[in-house]
């Protein structure tokens, strides 16, 4: 971060019209950042996820009325196992990067698989969580609580749909290489890396938020006072 | 991926900065024109062999730019003639025999909608961002054209979307282009069924769209220029659109998320912005939401929006001003640094609008501050633009005219910007004609007077042909003196109490007194609506008959102007891509043989200039 702001304020400081800048100028390749357009992307897309996720939070904040009935999604469920699975697809990305680190290229097709395999596992869990919930008589019209929760689970959901559209457009490609030659997609794996770990830390905010944010958790913590 | 940057030999970029002298080598002390070999593969670019995929489905980022310019003016013209339909019932009421007051709203919320979002909001990012960051930045095309084309493909289907809601039972929504709830959703609103389904729908469609297309934007002005350009080195062009797509990146998601929970409040019953609602003595099954959160989050995308349509136009303008004034822009840093200041401020000052919305009265002084704070930077730029013109070897053309009609204008339209920040005074004026003039101005007519100039400035470069002068001139002046006929009486029918959004004016004294102006103004109206068809009609002669412009027309130094062919063939550059020497304001140079010094040309040839310190 700290080396970020120099850079963004060491450029902004400089006189490109200056014959002594210019000499220095003359020389720069063009890049900002020493880092593929791919992950760039992904860099640029956390950003707008941030706010788009952090909006709906607050959204949940302001509107948080009090006497809501939060006791289904409290009890032990399906989400702990969904949450679980997430946490496995992340195990195997770190394996994959770690392999193409150490160049040891026999086990990434089986694990890339895995990764897919695991992410769409958890998309089917949320699913059938959302089926439970339903029939449970908790609609998303129920109170702002079950409202907020179907709408950040969906959303969650269609940015993990977005990051397995490419999954599948990279994992048909390193299905069809060579094994010397799966490095040449270094970049592209990588990059989804970073995306899954961003929506495993997404998610994980969000599960905190609905075991903290709600009225039985705030009603203990006003219990606690003298 | 065939769109695919890479760097295949790993060379660890610097940035300009952090390049020392003597991490140059000795390559600078013994050459002057000395420039890095290039280090990165070139880029792998699909070309279209078909009409469909050359023209229709194009992955070329010059031709994106010119669909979403096509799609956006398109659009335009329907805001305009919605806008003529409004002026006709407010200047002679009755005379659009088929209006009610159903269909007045319901043109008031496109109008708005279609103007702000679909067209400048587009034409700015999507139709000059798409055309000239590729060329002003010395790369082959955007980083992910295939993203691009569904960009642009989106935007399509969220324009079809929205136009599908003038055929639907019920047209429109009419809720004004702010679509408060809890009334847009609400019966006894117009479009309140389908309309507002339809508008939320095609909002987050473009939303989506755009998000593609800035994705694009950013990592090609980040990660993919050509060799020379450093940040500070790129035309302000560049830094306006670059700091608008940021703010549109993080701005956009409120818009999306208010959409979204909108349309599940009307879909699915739930209460995102719907408050307990007692209706003809019945409960309604809403209950506990907040429409003042809806407000919050409108705002927060739509104050970032005013400049996500301004710095474009900023940037725009000061590189117009300089090149035909032949000088260097005045303050390059401190317009750069003007262009992110405002950008970074415009996200703290959105409540401004919401002061009679019944919020913490407190929040009211802290919006009235920072929205205050922002006039210092939004000065600085109108000063670096006077002084660029200072003493500078003016040319006075269509496209000098539209500028200076631009600073005109913004000035006009800021000052009274400056009147309602302040929450004593916009508490009396809110929601009457001042704050039409207002917004009109600001980023109305003056986004647009940039537009125009723009429009003669690379027709050239677009095109290879001249637009004619005088076809312009009599452009140019029917609509700035005809803009300012209609706004400038708003001022004052705001300042009389005559309020907005009301279809007809009701036996008043100040209503009735505002009779012979309304007419007035619709008449205005009319005429500078029908000016805008003499461009039409411009572009079309010059396709036609037009004077050949030849490369470089203007005299001009950045890089869009210095293709091998005009206008730029798909790849931009021919063989090799340029190298850059200097930043684009070398205009006048004192000991240099021209009064231009081209981004390309190489010290060597210009050994005798001496550049001035600004």
């Amino acid at each position: 971060m700290g080396n970020i702001l120099k850079k963004l304020f060491g450029t902004l400081l400089e006189k490109p019209w200056e014959s002594e800048r210019a000499a220095i100028d003359n020389v720069h390749e063009g890049k900002t950042f020493n880092i593929s357009a791919q992950k760039s992307a992904v860099i640029i897309i956390f950003g707008i996820a941030t706010v788009l996720f952090s909006l709906v939070f607050t959204s949940y904040l302001y509107t948080l009325p009090p006497g809501q009935d939060t006791k289904y999604l409290l009890r032990p469920n399906l989400l702990w196992i969904n949450t679980l699975t997430l946490f496995f697809v992340s195990y195997f990305f770190n394996k994959v990067t770690n392999d193409l680190k150490k160049k040891e290229t026999s086990k990434i097709k089986k694990n890339f698989l895995i990764i897919g395999g695991l992410s769409y596992l958890f998309l089917l869990g949320q699913i059938f969580f959302w089926v439970q919930l339903l029939k449970s008589g908790n609609y998303v019209s129920t109170n702002s609580y079950f409202a907020n929760f179907y709408v950040f689970t969906a959303l969650h959901g269609l940015h993990l749909l977005g990051g397995l559209f490419f999954w599948g457009k990279v994992s048909s490609r390193v299905l069809k290489l060579e094994q010397n030659k799966i490095l040449e997609e270094e970049k592209n794996i990588s990059a989804l890396s970073l995306y899954w770990t961003y929506l495993l830390i997404v998610w994980l905010m969000f599960f905190l938020m609905i075991y903290i944010f709600n009225d039985a958790f705030i009603a203990w913590c006003q219990s606690l006072l003298p | 991926m065939s769109d695919e940057y890479e760097n295949k030999t790993g060379y660890q970029a610097q940035s300009s900065e952090s390049i020392t002298s003597s991490s140059i080598g000795s390559g600078v002390a013994t050459d002057i024109d000395y420039v890095r070999p290039a280090e990165n593969a070139e880029q792998d670019l699909y070309h279209g062999h078909s009409f469909i995929t050359k023209w229709i489905f194009c992955q070329d980022a010059k031709v994106i730019g010119v669909q979403y310019f096509l799609l956006a003016t398109f659009t335009g013209v329907i805001g305009l003639v919605l806008s003529w339909l409004m002026r006709l019932q407010l200047g002679f009421p009755g005379a659009a025999g088929f209006m009610t007051a159903e269909h007045y709203y319901q043109f008031v919320t496109m109008h708005g909608m279609i103007m702000v979002v679909y067209f400048l909001t587009a034409l700015f990012l999507g139709g000059f961002g798409n055309y000239l960051i590729p060329l002003m930045v010395g790369a082959r095309d955007m980083v992910f054209p295939y993203l691009n084309m569904v960009s642009f493909w989106s935007f399509f289907v969220a324009v079809a979307v929205l136009l599908a809601s003038f055929f639907v039972p019920g047209g429109p929504t009419g809720s004004g282009w702010t679509l408060y709830p809890p009334q847009a959703i609400l019966e006894g609103t117009p479009g309140s069924g389908m309309g507002i389904i339809l508008m939320c729908v095609s909002l987050i469609l473009f939303v989506a769209g755009f998000t593609m297309g800035g994705l694009n934007y950013l990592i090609t002005i980040l990660q993919a220029r050509t060799r020379g350009m450093t940040l500070m080195r790129m035309p302000l062009t560049v830094w306006g659109i670059f700091t608008a797509t940021v703010l549109a990146m993080l701005a956009f998601p409120a818009l999306l998320v208010g959409s979204l929970m909108m349309m599940l409040d009307k879909l699915l019953a739930t209460s995102f912005f719907m408050p307990t609602i007692l209706k003809a003595g019945e409960i309604l099954e809403y209950g506990g939401g907040s429409p003042i959160l809806f407000q919050h989050l409108f705002w927060f995308f739509g104050h970032p929006e005013v400049y996500i349509v301004a710095l474009p136009a900023f940037g725009i303008v000061s590189d117009l001003i300089s090149v035909h004034s032949r000088k260097n822009i005045f303050g390059y840093r401190m317009m750069v640094w003007a262009i992110v200041g405002i950008g970074a401020l415009s996200f703290f000052v959105w409540a401004h609008h919401m002061y009679v919305s019944g919020m913490n009265p407190w929040f009211g002084f802290f919006f009235a501050t920072t929205t205050l704070i922002i006039a210092v930077p939004t000065a600085m730029k109108v000063y670096n633009w006077i002084l660029t013109l200072w003493r500078g070897n003016i040319r006075l053309n269509v496209v000098m005219l539209w500028c200076l009609g631009f600073i005109v204008t913004f000035v006009n339209g800021g000052i009274t910007g400056i009147f309602l920040g302040n929450v004593s005074v916009d508490v009396p004026l809110s929601d009457t004609y001042f704050v039409v003039a207002h917004f009109h101005m600001v980023m109305g007519i003056a986004p647009l007077m940039v537009i125009m100039g723009a429009v003669y400035h690379w027709f050239p470069l677009v095109a290879g042909r001249f637009l004619n002068e005088t076809l312009g001139k009599w452009h140019f002046w029917l609509t700035f003196l005809g803009a300012y006929s209609i706004y400038f009486p708003m001022h004052y029918l705001g300042f009389i109490g005559v309020p907005r959004r009301y279809f007809e004016m009701y036996d008043s004294p100040y209503m009735t007194s505002a009779v012979g102006m309304n007419e007035f103004i619709s008449t205005a109206a009319f005429i500078v609506g029908a000016a805008q068809f003499i461009l039409i009609f411009n572009i079309i002669k010059t396709l036609k008959t037009g004077k050949p412009a030849g490369h470089n027309p203007w005299q001009a130094n950045s890089l869009e102007w210095l293709t091998p062919s005009v206008p730029p063939e798909h790849g931009n550059w021919g063989e090799k891509l340029p190298v850059v020497h200097r930043w684009p304001y070398d205009f006048s140079v004192p000991g240099s043989r021209e009064d231009f010094i081209t981004q390309t040309t190489p010290p060597s040839d210009v050994k005798d200039s001496k550049v001035e310190k600004t």
